[in-house]
């Protein structure tokens, strides 16, 4: 059971003459519980992609089918969609509940969900987005702090027990706390309920951190799709897309053109200071404990 | 993409129609509306109709878009045709059913009604199919400045139509987002009744008129950062100028309202 | 030189200062000096007040305690707002929110116009300030059509029209794409590097502040610590109890020191890291 995409393209404004394609004969699949990264300039076609594995946007050729059911026919699409969660950049801004409870709550009840069911989703949802149920059920939406308001959203979204949970750059504008608590979120996700992440983002350092796998979109196309090392070997490639490189990458590129045999899957800080620590305990023993 | 629909409907072009002054263009307009209604006889259309093509022609705009523009005031001129043809009864009666009576007076009145309907449609429309709506709102401003000694706030409105306009590109894509994110979370927008579809627009109302007061709050910051206080001491970067076209484009309307109103004097007294 | 001498910022002050209870300050007693063509970067978490003090440097906020003075001009003083204002240009976080109007160059006229400029300097200044930010072959373009990064750099040219001495980024980064970003940043380093702008970056990226002449750090409405960017890096442990971090490249470093190498002096970029690492191999 998986998200498979087939040879999907999608051309805005089809008929017109200014048609664009946005995105451009893309196969892949997702699996559960594994952490896609998707990465790509802006005006790539990310967007547009993410927005067809739970059947906003139709394919204009090609197929999407999620667990076995096809997103093209309406009444699969409805059964699909609720497998799949979408968190949009920002999603703060589609808050719109008297309290917390209620909005978080909104999501599962348009799913059916009897009242008991809807209640223990909220509160799952909830503290695994680390909100106090008894300090934020009752407080209005409205009154949260930035980074409470997003996790409020995300808590919207996780309430309705998706099984893959796509996400449209969930960490913008947060500060490196806030940052660190949505990552946490998702990776408790994946290790708790094997819930697959599909992730829109720009920061490269997260990235390394924590993909398993990363899809690179150009005008449209998956130009790659391989472990996050892998990618970011290329560092010509993804430096000509106007994407950053981690600094550790960075680092032991620079090495490298100074002559430092750095080996080409030293990628990561984790990796970088290993190999800085073992070539200088090997080169001269400068360690000095 | 809601991203790429054009404001209003200008049609871009680099005629002599396009480069009249919009002050021009909005007093030819009001003047184009009075006209219409001087008409008392059919005949006296005919040179209205001729002006309405010598526009169209010299301002190079496809045909498609002038009916294009119609096309919202459709039903409105079927009722109207229908409700004068059947219901007005004057002259010779040509046709009797039970309580419909189609007379000669009726066709007459009808098609009365549906060209000045479709003249002022299409006069208005000429008007916005020409002028940028940027043009628009600044000769609006000028035109009304004037009443600014009399306390009306001219500048005011005229900042608010700009901003209007610059935010709707902005808020409309902003709906499409939002309406996209709730229904991923299963709001549903096309079943049930009237009531239920009603409350189903909570969702994304709400969040619109958040995010909207947080624009205007935030815009509000930047432009008092720019230094804006108002209309008062304040310069335009573009100055509107009156050209020897604007006064042939206005002698021309006089001489057509001129003629329109003698003319029916002369021979319809 | 603005001169932020000891102020206080309560959102509540006005509203309520009977309450029983008076919220915490966004800013307490906060103190700092800003030369003439320094950059200064103030970092810090959400909520930390840095967002607060960089609207009171151009009298947008006006502190409950304390004073705000601008090349000698005190932010409270109503008839000199005009003057601060256009000396301190702002530049805010949502590039949306900022442009007014629905052609690029009538947008970059904007504060020319409020200023009393007359239109054929209007015309010369907009030249200018497109020019400066890259910007000049979309001056006919609608706003709405653009990116965020080229938004941002109309609203700087918003701001470069006004012939400001200072420029203040409010968080100008935070919504854009990594590409985005650089052409920011690029585009305010020449501007002060060439013309000798004053820059002041309010920013929770801590890599955006490895080239600045001057870091601020916030916390709790406080003044955390302050330095060069290489005395604030040096403290790491301090920074992350406060939830921030050191750039990637300062963190390897410190475990590499931490794992017994000799480094007695942090890099602040990916370069300095880079040749403090061949040095020692």
């Amino acid at each position: 059971m998986s998200i498979v995409v087939k040879n999907l393209s999608h051309t805005y404004m089809e008929k017109s003459k200014i048609a664009v394609k946005a995105v451009d004969d893309v196969s892949l699949t997702v699996e559960p519980g594994e952490f896609l990264c998707i990465i790509g300039h802006t005006g790539s076609g990310k967007s547009t992609l993410i927005q067809h594995f739970n059947g906003l946007m139709q394919p204009t050729s090609g197929s999407v089918t999620v667990d076995g059911y096809d997103m093209a026919d309406k009444k699969q699409r409805k059964l699909g969609r609720e497998l799949v969660g979408m968190v949009f950049q920002y999603p703060e801004y589609q808050l719109f509940e008297e309290t917390v409870y209620k909005d978080v709550a909104f999501g599962p009840t348009n799913m059916g969900l009897d009242a008991e069911a809807v209640k223990n989703a909220v509160f799952e949802a909830m503290e695994r987005v680390g909100l106090a149920i008894d300090k934020f059920c009752e407080k209005s939406p409205f009154d949260l702090s930035g980074g409470e308001k997003r996790r409020a959203a995300l808590a919207g979204i996780i309430a309705m027990q998706p099984k893959y949970l796509v996400l449209d750059e969930p960490m913008a504008g947060l500060d490196p706390m806030g940052r660190a608590e949505i990552l946490g979120v998702l990776e408790s996700l994946r290790r708790e309920k094997n819930t697959a992440v599909i992730m829109i983002s720009h920061s490269m350092d997260d990235i390394m951190r924590h993909a398993t796998r990363v899809a690179v979109l150009e005008k449209g196309r998956l130009i790659r799709l391989g472990e996050p090392r892998e990618i970011f070997k290329e560092t010509k490639l993804i430096r000509e897309m106007g994407l950053d490189i981690p600094q550790s990458a960075q680092i032991a590129e620079l090495l490298r053109k100074k002559g430092v045999a750095v080996p080409p899957e030293v990628v990561a800080e984790d990796e970088l200071v290993e190999f800085v620590l073992a070539a200088a305990g090997r080169n001269n023993g400068r360690i000095n404990g | 993409m809601v991203k790429d629909i054009t404001l209003g409907q200008y049609f871009p072009g680099n005629s002599p129609i396009h480069r009249l002054d919009p002050r021009t263009k909005l007093l030819l307009a009001l003047a184009f509306i009075v006209l219409t209604f001087l008409v008392k006889e059919l005949v006296m259309f005919v040179p209205v109709i001729l002006f309405v093509g010598a526009v169209v022609f010299i301002a190079r705009l496809p045909l498609s878009y002038l009916l294009k523009s119609l096309k919202p005031m459709r039903f409105l001129i079927i009722l109207m045709l229908l409700f004068n043809l059947f219901f007005v009864s004057s002259g010779r009666v040509l046709f009797e059913w039970k309580f419909i009576k189609l007379t000669t007076g009726g066709i007459e009145q009808s098609i009365f009604i549906v060209l000045r309907l479709l003249l002022l449609v299409s006069g208005t429309s000429l008007l916005t199919l020409t002028t940028t709506p940027v043009a628009l709102t600044d000769g609006l401003e000028r035109m009304l400045s004037p009443l600014a000694k009399i306390g009306f706030p001219a500048h005011d409105m005229a900042m608010m139509m700009t901003i209007a306009l610059r935010f709707i590109p902005t808020l409309l894509e902003e709906t499409e987002r939002i309406i996209k994110a709730q229904t991923a979370r299963g709001a549903d927008f096309e079943s049930g009744n009237i009531i239920k579809r009603a409350r189903c627009m909570i969702p994304i109302l709400v969040p619109l008129f958040v995010s909207s007061f947080r624009r205007a709050d935030e815009l509000a910051i930047a432009m008092e950062s720019r230094c804006y206080h108002g209309g008062e001491g304040r310069t335009k970067m573009k100055v509107l100028k009156y050209s020897v076209s604007d006064l042939i484009a206005v002698l021309i309307m006089a001489a057509l309202i001129a003629g329109t109103v003698v003319l029916q004097g002369v021979l319809f007294a | 030189m603005i001169e932020i001498k000891n102020i206080t910022y309560r959102y509540d002050a006005e509203t309520d200062s009977e309450g029983p209870s008076p919220s915490a300050p966004a800013v307490d007693g906060l103190s700092l000096t800003i030369n003439d063509g320094e950059t200064v970067c103030i970092v810090g978490h959400n909520g930390s007040g840095k967002s607060t003090v960089a609207k009171h440097i151009n009298g947008l906020l006006l502190p409950t305690e304390g004073d705000v003075i601008v090349d000698g001009m005190n932010t409270r003083d109503e008839s000199s707002l005009l003057e601060i204002r256009k000396r301190v240009g702002m530049v805010f976080q949502n590039p949306d929110n900022q442009i007014v109007t629905t052609v690029v160059e009538e947008d970059v006229g904007f504060g020319p116009e409020n200023l009393g400029v007359p239109s054929e300097a209007i015309w010369e200044r907009v030249d200018e300030a497109l020019e400066l930010v890259g910007m000049t072959e979309y001056r006919k373009s609608a706003p709405h059509m653009l990116s965020g990064g080229q938004k941002q750099r109309i609203a700087i040219a918003g701001m470069l029209a006004m012939h400001p001495k200072m420029l203040v980024l409010d968080e100008a980064t935070a919504m854009l794409d990594p590409a985005g970003r650089k052409e920011v940043l690029s585009i305010v380093r020449r501007l002060n590097k060439e013309r000798g702008m004053t820059v002041i970056m309010i920013t929770q990226y801590m890599e955006e502040a490895s080239e600045c002449d001057r870091m601020a750090v916030m916390s709790g409405g406080k003044l955390f610590m302050q330095g060069t960017p290489s005395e604030v890096f040096a403290r790491g442990d301090e920074l992350r109890s406060i939830g921030l971090d050191v750039p990637a490249a300062v963190r390897v470093c410190e475990r590499l020191r931490a794992g017994g190498l000799d480094i007695p002096r942090l890099p602040v970029t990916v370069e300095e890291a880079a040749e403090t690492i061949c040095r020692l191999l």
